[in-house]
């Protein structure tokens, strides 16, 4: 049996605020909410990364937010996509070039759609989501890391030591 | 009710529980404006869980979860093959309890604040279902679920008090607003079972399943012999338990456990002195 395409009839999501001003927080959660309803097609906010399939991501990622953003990443089990979520998310937006910020989440974790608009719209998020789920069908099943990650994936994975390896670049780098 | 029936529904009763989840979505997101999943949504999670990779924390905590989905099914089917009372009460504390002990062997805080919890739920509506089981053996005069579904008197016209006890602990066993303390999505994101993932969280989500057949199951005994009544008093549930979860806000422990100890189980030892009182 191909289970590949229930993969599009149950995503769930995590939604995590790596700093943002709030403004595409609540627009996410208008999703979620009567009048765009995504629960329709399944979408479940779930808040809980081991469970989830979408990681939502909003906000320029603050130094502060970028370990728990990788932490975050490492712990959602594959097959997963991530969206960013909003200007700052793309590329920093307002936040841009400021002392505390990473400019975007993909210098932090891969990034498959990028929603933009400031704030993003609850129809742009949705489209975002939809694209995401096209993207979700086609994954595989093998741990995925960070492109900037050295790490070798070897057969019984243990991700505690990968996640440490990277944090130790991640907090190298500069 | 044969005992290769009984084995057939058991086996067959996560497909139950899972419509009558589907339905309950439907139901919840209708009464909020809201369109809602389609009614097969629960399966569609089903699968989908199935081709995830599973994170295993440890061996053991796994293999809490699995034990947990075996434990609900076995006291279902003591239920449906018309056992004993007690003894599908008892297997139920105990599936509880691997999910209980799972969630303690973990290092996350929020799945032991959820297991402690869980702890509280059975403290607070375990001795309601004891003392409901002690109620139908004085009507029905046996705790042989058999027995009890054939019984010419219907328990529901002498224990109205505690049939409305009952219904008011059905949030608490199944883990909905206002009793939903141990799951509690938006605090600790489900609690005892927030480490699961994969095929592990699927265990635990059938047996979630499962419940809603056990729990709808023992209201359906208060209506012994008579079974439309009992199809009747499940929908009237049904209906009452999503609204109660819709309209009320979580309580947090200790008014879970106030309510039960003090409001619903001296409500239903009422009426059981009562019965005793009116039989002798
Ligand atoms: S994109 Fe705009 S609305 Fe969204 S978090 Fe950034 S500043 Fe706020």
């Amino acid at each position: 049996m191909d289970f590949k395409k229930f993969r599009k009839r149950s995503p769930w999501i995590l939604h995590y605020n790596t700093g943002s001003c709030n403004g595409c927080d609540i627009e996410i959660l208008a999703c979620l909410a009567p009048k765009y309803d995504v629960e329709r097609f399944g979408i479940l906010n779930r808040g809980n990364p081991k469970q989830s399939d979408i990681l939502l991501v909003t906000g320029p990622v603050t130094k502060r937010a970028k370990e728990r953003l990788l932490r975050l990443y490492f712990e959602m089990p594959e097959p997963k996509v991530v969206v960013a979520v909003g200007a700052c998310a793309c590329s920093g937006g307002v936040f841009r070039h400021m002392y505390n910020v990473e400019n975007g989440v993909d210098k932090v974790i891969p990034v498959d759609v990028y929603v933009p608009g400031c704030a993003a719209r609850p129809e742009a998020i949705i489209d975002g989501i939809v694209r995401a789920l096209e993207i979700l069908k086609e994954k595989g099943k093998e741990v995925e890391l960070p492109h900037w990650c050295s790490a070798q994936v070897k057969p019984p994975v243990n991700r505690v030591k990968l996640l440490d390896r990277c944090l130790e670049e991640l907090h190298g780098r500069r | 009710m044969s005992y290769w029936t009984a084995f057939i529904l058991t086996l067959f009763s996560p497909v139950i529980g899972g419509f009558i989840y589907g339905l309950e979505r439907i139901v919840r997101a209708r009464m909020q404006g809201r369109v809602g999943p389609p009614l097969l949504q629960p399966f569609y999670d089903f699968f989908k869980l199935m081709d995830k990779r599973s994170i295993i924390i440890h061996s053991f905590h796994a293999f809490m979860g699995i034990m947990y989905l075996i434990g609900t099914w076995f006291a279902l089917f003591v239920l449906l093959s018309g056992g004993d009372l007690l003894i599908a009460i008892f297997f139920h504390v105990l599936s509880l309890a691997f999910l209980v002990v799972g969630g303690f062997s973990v290092r996350s805080p929020y799945s032991v604040i959820g297991a402690m919890r869980e702890l509280l739920h059975m403290v607070a509506y375990e001795p309601l279902y004891v003392l409901s089981a002690a109620a139908l053996y004085l009507v029905t005069g046996t705790f042989q679920v058999s027995g009890i579904l054939h019984s010419k008197h219907v328990p529901l016209i002498y224990l109205p008090l505690f049939f409305t006890a009952v219904l008011f602990s059905l949030p608490a066993i199944l883990k909905k607003s206002p009793f939903d303390t141990a799951e509690a999505h938006q605090e600790i994101i489900g609690g005892p079972e927030i480490e699961y993932s994969g095929k592990f969280y699927e265990a635990v989500y059938t047996a979630k399943w499962i419940e809603y057949v056990y729990a709808f199951f023992f209201i359906f005994l208060f209506a012994g012999g008579n079974h439309i009544l009992g199809a009747l008093l499940i929908i009237f549930a049904f209906f009452f338990f999503n609204l109660l979860d819709n309209v009320t806000a979580r309580v947090n422990f200790r008014q879970m456990v106030a309510f039960h100890w003090y409001i619903l189980i001296p409500l239903a030892v009422i009426n059981l002195m009562l019965i005793a009182l009116w039989r002798s």
